[in-house]
């Protein structure tokens, strides 16, 4: 999978590649819009992460023009002015999706593969974990032709876990991403014990769940082969 | 009042005061002109009179007589001519009202007594005219004067009505198209009314440039809003960014890992600042629509849910006990969404383990819908009440991760709504807060 970031932002634009090298992206950087056109018709992308912010150009104006010359490529949309018209307009435009900052990197990539899955027809969206079977196009959890009962929270948080295998996720990294929307004015990542140990006890009803392990000291992991 | 009203109300009374004015005065007038024309024609008599008697000599009225005598039919009008007797005592020339017995009758006239001289001897000719003859036609000329009168009044009246109303015509226009339909901000651009009276180009000029002004104030500071948020919420994208790659790159030892972790906490609690900051100020600039339906039970349910695990969390009871099936409308439901949820939030938060949170609603008085949710919580203190609205307020109770700016956004909510909220508390037995929505919003 192939990658631009047009962000202007330098070290902004360093982190995002750094993960998403991480996570076997390649990516190219461009941090004017200019240069990031400039990139889009010299080679192709899967996915191009754009900025609306940047200094040269109207980022919805860059938008249009991309969505011309790269109208494969899927776009997420990066700002920071979070206006609700903005977002209105991206989508408009026809971006994928779009994320606020501050975002997580976590929810980055999340998104980036919520849309790989759905452009590619929910290809890979059964996951096996253990004796159970993770269903992300269907929203649920089986077991055999059993679904286990889980609650909307409980779902995503599984779910975010599971796009994140093999990977420590801090309870606050959980809780950012079922909450984040909200201006709350607290903030307590201990709740999330309180949805796995629910999840656990719903899954435990049918099969072990090891799978799913406690990182003490910092949070949960999910266990899979890639 | 209104200025229409106003000046109705002054053409319609200066007009009746002249109208009264008129009718005072007017038997007087009539009496007046009818007398001075009746002497004129007296006088008229009396010179046609004098010339007979120059031509023809007195004996063309006197045929050998002492006297002359003559009246009409009906006594309306007589003449007479005598000789007069001691020349010093004669009555020169005069025309007065008097009493004159005439065939036995006692009648008012208005006689003209005159003295006309015939070879040296004096003779009194006295010419009289029936007060009731001369003011026979006062009464109806009085009614038809008045009649015209009054004719003449409606009609400027009309008139002077109609032309105020199209004169103040442009004044309405200007108050209604430019202060009453505007809505904050002023995004629609300001054409001028169309008015020849300079005084109201001028106030409409005014006024346009006036709101041109806001406009741009307003302009300014939402570009402010937009670029400091650009301008804080980049560092802490970077910064959250960078922690992220340290925690997932796997290369830290537990203790840095941890390390790590703290500091996200840290710039966790920065960025919810920033962003209760933003959402302030977006709702206070007027940022959000305020265009839809909401149905109180599902947005309370939504919240409930939305919250459902720290209700469990701490052991919490919640009875949502809604006598009606009510619906908002001109609302941003997110924003409600927001002011309920801190508020229950709230209720969770400083409530006792096994605590107890009821949401009721009525209706009060004025078509006005009332919700009330209140806890068994720790309370607030009486000092504390008045100032728990206020940002960045924190009580001694307030946990480490409060910013105090929860109940601040709750407070903008309901200003932006014209939502009132009223706060009540026992110390230690928990508090009540009343959220009232006016009828404007309340739609059955």
């Amino acid at each position: 999978m192939r990658v631009l970031i047009v962000e202007d932002e330098r070290s902004m634009a360093l982190e995002m590649e750094a993960f998403l090298k991480n996570a076997s992206y390649l990516c190219d950087l461009a941090f004017t819009a200019r240069q990031g056109l400039k990139q889009m018709e010299e080679s192709a992308y899967d996915f191009i992460l754009l900025d609306l912010g940047l200094p040269d150009k109207d980022g919805l104006e860059v938008l249009q023009q991309a969505k011309k010359c790269c109208p494969e490529a899927s776009y997420i949309i990066l700002t920071a002015r979070g206006d609700l018209e903005d977002r209105i307009k991206g989508l408009d435009l026809g971006a994928d999706d779009y994320l606020p900052k501050p975002f997580s990197l976590l929810e980055l990539l999340s998104r980036i593969q919520a849309i790989t899955r759905r452009k590619s027809g929910w290809k890979d969206s059964v996951m096996e974990l253990g004796e159970f079977l993770f269903d992300m196009r269907h929203r649920r959890i089986m077991f055999g032709k059993e679904e286990v009962p889980l609650s909307k929270k409980e779902f995503d948080l599984l779910h975010y876990l599971v796009l994140h295998k093999n990977r420590p996720l801090t309870r606050l990294q959980l809780s950012e991403h079922i909450w984040g929307s909200f201006s709350d004015d607290d903030y307590d990542s201990n709740y999330i014990d309180v949805h796995i140990k629910n999840i656990r006890k719903k899954l435990s009803a049918f099969a072990s769940a090891e799978w799913l392990q406690t990182i003490r000291g910092i949070g949960y992991k999910i266990k899979a082969v890639d | 009042m209104k200025l229409i009203n106003k000046l109705t109300l002054f053409i319609t009374l200066s007009k009746l005061v002249i109208v009264l004015l008129f009718v005072g005065l007017l038997p007087k007038l009539v009496h007046e002109a009818a007398a001075r024309f009746t002497d004129n024609s007296l006088r008229e008599q009396q010179k046609k009179v004098v010339r007979e008697v120059a031509q023809r000599g007195i004996d063309f009225y006197l045929q050998g007589e002492d006297s002359y005598g003559s009246y009409t039919l009906l006594k309306e009008e007589y003449i007479s001519l005598e000789p007069g007797t001691r020349p010093s005592a004669l009555p020169a020339d005069t025309i007065e009202t008097a009493m004159r017995i005439v065939e036995g009758d006692t009648l008012n006239y208005r006689v003209l007594t005159h003295t006309i001289t015939y070879q040296g001897k004096p003779y009194i000719l006295e010419i009289g005219k029936q007060e009731s003859v001369i003011n026979r036609f006062s009464r109806p000329l009085q009614k038809i004067a008045l009649s015209v009168l009054i004719a003449l009044v409606i009609i400027t009246i009309l008139a002077d009505l109609i032309y105020t109303r199209f004169l103040l015509k442009p004044l309405g226009v200007i108050i209604r198209s430019k202060l009453v339909n505007t809505q904050f901000p002023f995004t629609e651009k300001m054409s001028l009314v169309k008015t020849s009276t300079s005084d109201f180009q001028y106030l409409d000029q005014s006024l346009t440039t006036l709101m041109e002004k806001i406009h741009r104030d307003f302009e300014k500071e939402r570009e402010f809003t937009s670029n400091a948020s650009h301008e804080l919420m980049t560092p802490i994208t970077i910064l959250q960014n960078r922690m992220e790659n340290l925690l997932s790159e796997g290369k830290l030892e537990d203790e840095a890992f941890l390390r790590v972790e703290g500091m996200m906490k840290t710039l966790n609690r920065l960025k919810q600042i920033v962003r209760s900051l933003l959402l302030i100020s977006r709702i206070e600039n007027d940022q959000y629509t305020k265009k839809d339906i909401v149905k109180i039970r599902e947005l309370l349910n939504d919240v409930i849910e939305e919250l459902h695990h720290r209700l469990e969390g701490k052991g919490l009871s919640l009875s949502l006990a809604l006598s009606s099936s009510m619906q908002l409308s001109q609302v941003n439901r997110d924003l409600l969404f927001q002011l309920f949820y801190n508020i229950i939030n709230n209720a969770i938060r400083y409530n006792k383990d096994n605590g107890r949170i009821t949401i009721s609603d009525s209706y009060i008085l004025g078509g006005k819908y009332l919700i009330t949710i209140s806890d068994t919580g720790i309370g607030i203190p009486v000092n504390e009440i008045a100032s728990i609205f206020e940002r960045f307020r924190k009580s001694a109770h307030s946990t480490e991760e409060s910013h105090g700016l929860g109940l601040s956004i709750v407070k903008s909510i309901a200003d932006y709504h014209g939502i009132t909220l009223q706060v009540r508390s026992t110390p230690g037995e928990g508090s009540q807060f009343d959220i009232v929505f006016p009828w404007q919003l309340v739609k059955e």
